[in-house]
């Protein structure tokens, strides 16, 4: 399924039921979306960041007085080492970075095996696109992931924040409370009859989806804009866990237009449907950012657009309401 | 007999147009999802920014209409819920022709269905009791007499008969997944396509018997025929009966829309705005 032939399913739509083709304009309530600059670090000085996107373009960003960067912990800007990925949230069209996120990775998957003593290795299974993924536990961290995923053992859920230390995936922080119950026991969504039949609440998280390089669209590692969704149809993704949700979510395609809000902060954006979350729809955990979201994550949200729409990429998520745009 | 009728419709009406309003109402301060009023009835005709505002606007007109009847005694007072209904019949007529996906709204997101002939001919049915009461020059709600409750109570069936609202309160007491979480065998909707007067006027010009692709999205299932001088045939199917809408459109490969389907509306596509 590749980026245009989305689009071109979007324009079809729009031609047989007679809609505007065209996403449609914000409410006056909702704001727009951060600038989000994301690549990798050429250099760094205090004041002024030099990254390089996927697109080979040289981007200079002043940083502001008050930036704060992340790398396993916070840093000050300058001491972020060159080549590493960051992503950075921006000002003024993009030119003063406010925030950095740098070799940050989100580890989510379902356990298949547990090794190590001091430092635990984890073997997880990501989805059919994300495949195995080996990480590893550092044992300065190990304490609040497990306070958090109490039961480490294979079968259940994972979901951590980490950094990508040469290679290796280092969990530091757990991205939400583990889910009691064993991935194949997802519990069934509450039917909810009536209402607008697209009125969604529940939490958005990120994931490395620019990672998905047997994806045929993200070949080009061009796609930074996007989000995963876990109720698609299993025939049309290829992928055994789609169509598994607790959040009582509609059935959409590849392609389709999310206008995605963040509850917190009224940010919103138009986000076409790039990939199947076949993990998220196992989560059937809530967001505490702002308030108690519904139960259920309804959508997986690149790091870019995570962080267009306001979310830290340290916490794991935000309270999110989606239509279909 | 006329009058009693008119007498019977008079407080038909009046609770109608005050639910109406309060549902709508209801709806906007509710917000069930970003941009959901915007696929609301009359709303879609207009700008998004002015979904809501024209949600509360008519509200608050039905809220008049329904007071105007109560108290208002003026020959021209009692004409205007019949000129309010006969202009939202043809909306809604216009509104299924252009925007077949859309619910009436007509009782906020209650009425989320695709308007179809029960919403149209409920709003025609609503005309008629207007007129009869216009006719009739009643003004506030009469008493209840042995003559006229069954006469409420044939108005009343006869509504609920014409409400598709109604299927969805049913299916919400049976417990059914609504049709947007019901898994659907692609098989299925293929078979009811086949089966449908769309298929048949194009079937002629599509130049391979399986679907070039398909996808669904919410209720409407598409797909894609190549066709005859290297245009597609686009289907849609709505997932809901066994007798589904079914709209299809030929576009051409510029992604122009070339010929749309049966229940033609080429003024339409003129009206249409479409990005250079």
């Amino acid at each position: 399924m590749h980026h245009r032939a989305g689009e071109r399913r979007r324009k079809l739509a729009a031609a047989v039921l007679g809609r505007d083709p065209r996403p449609a304009p914000r409410s006056p309530e909702e704001t727009e979306p951060f600038d989000v600059v994301s690549g990798e670090l050429l250099d760094v000085s205090p004041h002024l960041i030099i990254l390089e996107t996927a697109d080979g373009e040289q981007r200079r960003l002043v940083i502001a007085p008050w930036a704060t960067a992340w790398r396993g912990g916070t840093v000050a800007p300058a001491d972020l080492p060159a080549g590493a990925r960051i992503v950075v949230r921006a000002l003024r069209g993009g030119t003063v970075a406010e925030h950095i996120w740098a070799d940050i990775t989100r580890i989510t998957g379902v356990i298949r095996e547990v090794g190590g003593r001091r430092d635990l290795t984890v073997e997880l299974d990501c989805g059919p696109h994300r495949r195995e993924r080996s990480i590893v536990v550092p044992y300065r961290s190990s304490g609040r992931i497990r306070v958090r995923h109490p039961k480490l053992e294979p079968g259940y859920l994972f979901d951590a924040i980490g950094l990508l230390d040469q290679g290796t995936s280092l969990a530091h922080l757990p991205a939400t409370s583990q889910p009691p119950y064993r991935a194949t026991a997802v519990p069934p969504s509450q039917v909810t009859y009536g209402g607008s039949e697209t009125g969604i609440s529940g939490t958005a998280v990120w994931a490395d989806l620019t990672d998905l390089t047997d994806l045929p669209g993200f070949a080009g590692a061009g796609v930074t804009e996007g989000v995963a969704y876990p109720m698609l149809e299993r025939d049309e993704t290829g992928c055994g866990d789609a169509g598994v949700s607790c959040a009582g979510l509609p059935y959409l395609a590849l392609g389709s237009v999310l206008r995605v809000r963040n509850v917190c902060d009224g940010r919103a954006d138009t986000l076409p449907i790039v990939a199947c979350g076949c993990l998220a729809g196992q989560f059937c955990d809530r967001c505490l950012e702002c308030g108690t979201s519904p139960r259920g994550r309804i959508v997986e949200l690149t790091a870019s657009s995570y962080v267009a729409l306001g979310g830290d990429l340290t916490k794991g998520c935000f309270n999110a309401r989606v239509g279909l745009g | 007999m006329l009058s009693t009728i008119a007498a019977a419709a008079l407080p038909i009406l009046v609770v109608t147009l005050a639910l109406g309003g309060v549902a709508k109402l209801a709806t906007v301060g509710r917000e069930a999802s970003p941009g959901a009023l915007a696929r609301l009835g009359p709303a879609v005709l207009m700008p998004e920014r002015f979904a809501k505002a024209a949600m509360i606007a008519c509200a608050l007109v039905e809220f008049a209409l329904a007071a105007v009847l109560l108290v208002v005694d003026h020959p021209v007072a009692r004409w205007l819920p019949t000129v309010f209904f006969a202009v939202a019949t043809y909306v809604l007529w216009d509104l299924r022709r252009r925007r077949p996906d859309v619910g009436c709204g007509c009782f906020g997101d209650v009425s989320d269905t695709p308007v179809g002939l029960r919403s149209i001919g409920r709003a025609a049915a609503l005309t008629a009791m207007g007129a009869l009461v216009g006719a009739e020059g009643l003004t506030g709600l009469p008493q209840v007499t042995v003559e006229i409750a069954p006469w409420i109570g044939g108005g009343v069936a006869l509504l609920l008969a014409c409400s598709p609202e109604v299927d969805g309160f049913v299916s919400r007491l049976r417990h059914r997944t609504p049709c947007e979480q019901r898994p659907m065998p692609p098989g299925r909707a293929l078979s009811r396509l086949r089966a449908s007067a769309a298929w048949r006027a194009q079937a002629g010009s599509l130049l391979a018997d399986e679907p070039s692709d398909m996808w669904r999205e919410l209720c409407w299932r598409f797909f894609v025929f190549p066709a005859q001088g290297d245009a597609e045939v686009v289907f849609a199917v709505h997932l809901r009966g066994r007798r589904p809408a079914v709209r299809a459109v030929v576009v051409g490969a510029d992604g122009q829309v070339v010929a749309p389907d049966g229940r033609g509306d080429a003024s339409l596509r003129e009206s249409t705005p479409v990005s250079a």
